[in-house]
């Protein structure tokens, strides 16, 4: 079986960076606009 | 705000989901023989494809609702979508060379699958872009729906690249006619992520949308009128 496990952890460690990122950008927008 | 609490707790909800999916997918599902551990990457690849593709065909139906409509919501809906489809894109664009470096030898190969789907980001950009730069509501509405028409024609050819030419990136194994060829446990997998997935799109979409409409309002007071200037 090839050891390519570095990659699977790469791909996965960026899409939690990706959604959490923009679900943390979401909030921080809203909170930007209620306050306004 | 109602909507925004709504769209805040699908989102949360969705995120420790996804956290669920990782510790199936890493820890509960076969590991694919050939491919090893990378072919795990499937299961956040092909769902995110499948909402980067299905929130294009959305952003181009509201948009043609919205020309004979003019209702503001649909527009509101289409520039949500569209940027939550550029994420989902984005995702898409990141994972596939990750697992093609191992698999295939090469990080990106100008291969019709992935020129589409490269051009479809570039489509969601274009779109967030027009918008951005058009500050009359109504103008920038109207131009915006038409390039998401455009964008929504793109779809088909994503998906139908892999039967139209000769290609390195596989035929689908599990949207396809017939019986997905997927063994139970991953199959379970991949749909336990598709449902999470979809659950992050419609939660990403209700606050997008809630955050529009919010923008638009304090825009009319502002302007100390009302109704966003869509007349």
């Amino acid at each position: 079986m090839p050891e390519n496990g570095n990659y699977m952890i790469a791909a996965y460690i960026l899409v939690g960076v990706i959604l959490v990122g923009y679900a943390l950008s979401l909030y921080l927008r809203t909170r930007r606009s209620l306050r306004a | 705000m109602r909507m925004l609490r709504v769209g805040r707790w699908i989102t949360a909800i969705g995120l420790v989901l996804l956290a669920g999916v990782y510790v199936r997918a890493l820890s509960f599902t076969p590991i694919e023989q050939s491919q090893g551990l990378a072919q795990k990457i499937f299961y956040l690849h092909v769902p995110a494809a499948i909402w980067a593709e299905m929130a294009m065909i959305l952003v181009g139906l509201s948009s043609i609702f919205y020309l004979f409509t003019k209702d503001p919501r649909l527009d509101r809906f289409a520039a949500s979508s569209a940027e939550v489809g550029t994420i989902f894109c984005a995702i898409v664009l990141t994972t596939g060379p990750i697992w093609g470096k191992p698999i295939w030898g090469t990080w990106w190969t100008w291969d019709a699958r992935l020129t589409f789907t490269l051009f479809l980001f570039l489509l969601y950009v274009g779109y967030l872009l027009l918008r951005s730069a058009v500050p009359d509501p109504a103008m920038r509405a109207r131009y915006a729906a038409v390039l998401g028409i455009c964008g929504m024609c793109e779809v088909p050819f994503i998906h139908l690249s892999v039967y139209m030419f000769p290609t390195l990136h596989p035929m689908p194994i599990v949207l396809q006619p017939g019986r997905p060829k997927l063994p139970g446990s991953m199959l379970t997998t991949w749909l336990l992520s598709l449902g999470v997935f979809t659950l992050l799109y419609v939660g990403f979409v209700v606050q997008r949308y809630a955050l529009s409409y919010l923008r638009e309002q304090l825009e009319a007071v502002s302007e100390g009128g009302a109704g966003g200037g869509y007349a």
